[in-house]
């Protein structure tokens, strides 16, 4: 093998050593080990910040635009087709329809869950086409849930909310 | 211009934590090393059998022809190379007693260890001041660089 301009020789792999979980712990091989605490804080901003603390009041609140005719949820502070800030706020009712859905059998470690959870992309009604928000569906088996559905939110009571998307429980089907 | 929120309460945010978590082990040269200073309070360095470069912490092989090393003892004094003082802990807050932090060049050796000096004010150290390691009690050793307390003025 050369390296640089010289030539040396090396073998082609050296033999690694193995290392068990025993080995750490009784400092059977010396080591060193650390967990750094790390932590970050991300502010939601003016839009987000609105649309939050509308939760705690049972509202959800979406934005529009005059340019577009747009009703956008979740809301932002600028139309990004009409590149320009939105026009004003305006309350939406809390139903919907499906746009898309997911079954999961694991949680965000990757654990089995005791129960399949309904994940969906749902569009509220009074926006426009497409603008939708994710939440879980609930009181129905996952095996039911169907692209097109018509869901309604339920709401944590009153007291027990904290103006996070959780203030939502789940979206069960609307009846009739 | 829409209404903005000004109330800092009502601006919302999410606190998050990264989780890490590592374990780093010394490698064979390395723990060679520490089961040495453990078990006998000395110091091993690492000579190539080519070059003679002596390798301070030890080395499995020479980095620079890829030739084997063997291991030599060394004393573990040496002379301050440069240094540091820290008047201030990770969190920015002032320390009791001010932190001196020094690049030790490993008599006998090629090599050179960053540790802590004691038994000495800031103000005495100089660059080339000879220094000597002062060890943990034999049974408080763990193997690793902590066992090594401090290095002090000769």
């Amino acid at each position: 093998m050369a390296v640089g301009k010289r030539k040396i020789e090396c073998p082609l792999y050296a033999e690694g050593t193995a290392v068990s979980e025993e080995d750490i712990k009784t400092r059977k091989v010396t080591h060193y080990e650390d967990h750094p605490d790390i932590r970050y804080s991300w502010t939601a901003g003016q839009a987000i910040s609105r649309f939050l603390n509308g939760l705690k009041e049972g509202k959800i609140l979406g934005v529009k635009c005059d340019g577009c005719k747009r009703i956008m949820v979740p809301p932002r502070m600028f139309c990004e087709l009409c590149y320009k800030p939105i026009d004003g706020w305006v309350e939406l009712k809390d139903t919907g329809t499906i746009l898309t859905y997911s079954i999961s059998y694991i949680d965000p470690d990757a654990r089995p869950l005791p129960k399949p959870i309904v994940v969906a992309l749902i569009q509220i009604d009074g926006a426009s086409q497409n603008m939708a928000i994710m939440h879980l569906i609930g009181e129905i088996e996952p095996e039911k849930v169907y692209v097109g559905m018509r869901v309604k939110a339920v709401w944590k009571p009153e007291n027990e909310r904290e103006g996070s998307v959780t203030d939502i429980k789940y979206w069960k089907p609307l009846e009739g | 211009m829409i209404e903005k929120i000004t109330d800092p309460e009502k601006l919302r945010h999410w606190g998050g934590k990264i989780e890490l978590y590592w374990v780093y082990t010394s490698g064979k040269a390395g723990d060679l090393f520490f089961k040495k200073l453990k078990a006998d309070g000395k110091f091993l360095a690492a000579k190539c059998k080519k070059c003679c470069w002596i390798y301070f912490p030890p080395r499995i092989y020479c980095p620079k022809d890829f030739s084997e090393t063997e291991y030599l003892e060394v004393s573990g004094e040496g002379r301050v190379r440069a240094f540091t003082v820290a008047r201030l802990d990770p969190y920015e807050k002032e320390l009791k007693k001010p932190e001196i932090y020094a690049l030790i060049d490993i008599d006998g050796t090629n090599g050179s260890i960053i540790h802590l000096l004691g038994e000495v004010n800031a103000e005495e150290v100089s660059i080339g001041m000879r220094v000597k390691p002062v060890l943990k009690p034999k049974e408080q050793m763990l193997g690793d660089l902590t066992d090594i307390l401090y290095f002090k003025p000769i």
